[in-house]
């Protein structure tokens, strides 16, 4: 095993991991937007040591815009309406579902390849993207718009009414 | 780098999900909670991209890396959306 990858890995994995935590903790936008920023920092560092050097960089880019936006300090509080006896019911399913996700990969095996792309395969990716699988990029493409012309549209309106 | 690595990938994954569906739970606020999707989004991604990296696929080899992309853009587009919603008010 390449140490030096696999140092990569873990460390990014932990950076990551605790981002995710400390996201669901921390008190204020602030800190939750360091958090999620943390989360796509280790992220970005999870795709490089996989050799996924282009995706790393739209995560980056993408996760920095999340963290933005929950870290913006002028969106409204929406309390939930669940009590805490439903919030603790939740959090044991999540455990229950990293429990079977992780049992599922211990378990599950398959065949494996020896990877001949680069380290950063724009070139193959975007192929891949545009000519490939151009009807699911486009698909995204207008799932995006469609996402940020409501929430422009939303937010224009909301702020007009008061 | 070897696949020694294919299942802390996978684990790694698994973990990155159930961190983003504790978070949805656990967060009292839904405005908050939505930051979670972006963590079990990219916990897909990373299997993906690590199947496409160790495993021998029917499909293109980099297929896995192309639908980790879009799912990070997806989720700054979900979470735009979940802000955007929710509307302006006072910082809290």
């Amino acid at each position: 095993m390449d140490s030096l990858h696999a140092i990569g890995f873990y460390v990014s994995a932990a950076i990551s991991v605790g981002g995710g935590l400390a996201l669901a903790f921390l008190p204020g936008r602030g800190s939750r937007g360091v958090a999620l920023a943390a989360t796509g920092l280790g992220l970005a560092g999870l795709y490089l040591s996989l050799s996924a050097g282009f995706t790393a960089l739209v995560a980056l880019v993408c996760y920095a815009g999340c963290a933005l936006l929950v870290a913006a300090p002028h969106y409204r509080v929406i309390d939930n309406a669940v009590g805490g006896l439903w919030r603790q019911v939740g959090a044991v399913a999540a455990a229950g579902l990293f429990a079977l996700l992780a049992f599922a990969a211990w378990r599950g095996d398959f065949f494996h390849a020896i990877y001949y792309s680069g380290d950063f395969g724009s070139a193959s990716v975007g192929r891949l993207l545009f000519a490939h699988d151009a009807l699911a990029t486009e698909a995204v493409g207008a799932l995006v718009l469609a996402a940020m012309a409501g929430a422009t549209m939303m937010w224009r309106g909301r702020g007009r009414g008061r | 780098m070897s696949t020694d690595l294919a299942f802390p990938v996978l684990f790694v994954a698994s973990a990155l999900v159930a961190t983003g569906v504790f978070v949805v739970a656990w967060r009292r606020d839904l405005t908050a909670a939505i930051a979670g999707i972006p963590l079990i989004f990219g916990g897909a991604g990373v299997a993906f991209a690590g199947v496409s990296r160790f495993a021998a696929t029917g499909g293109p080899p980099l297929f896995g890396q192309e639908v980790a992309a879009l799912l990070a853009v997806v989720a700054l587009a979900l979470v735009a959306l979940g802000v955007g919603i929710a509307g302006r008010g006072t910082p809290r």
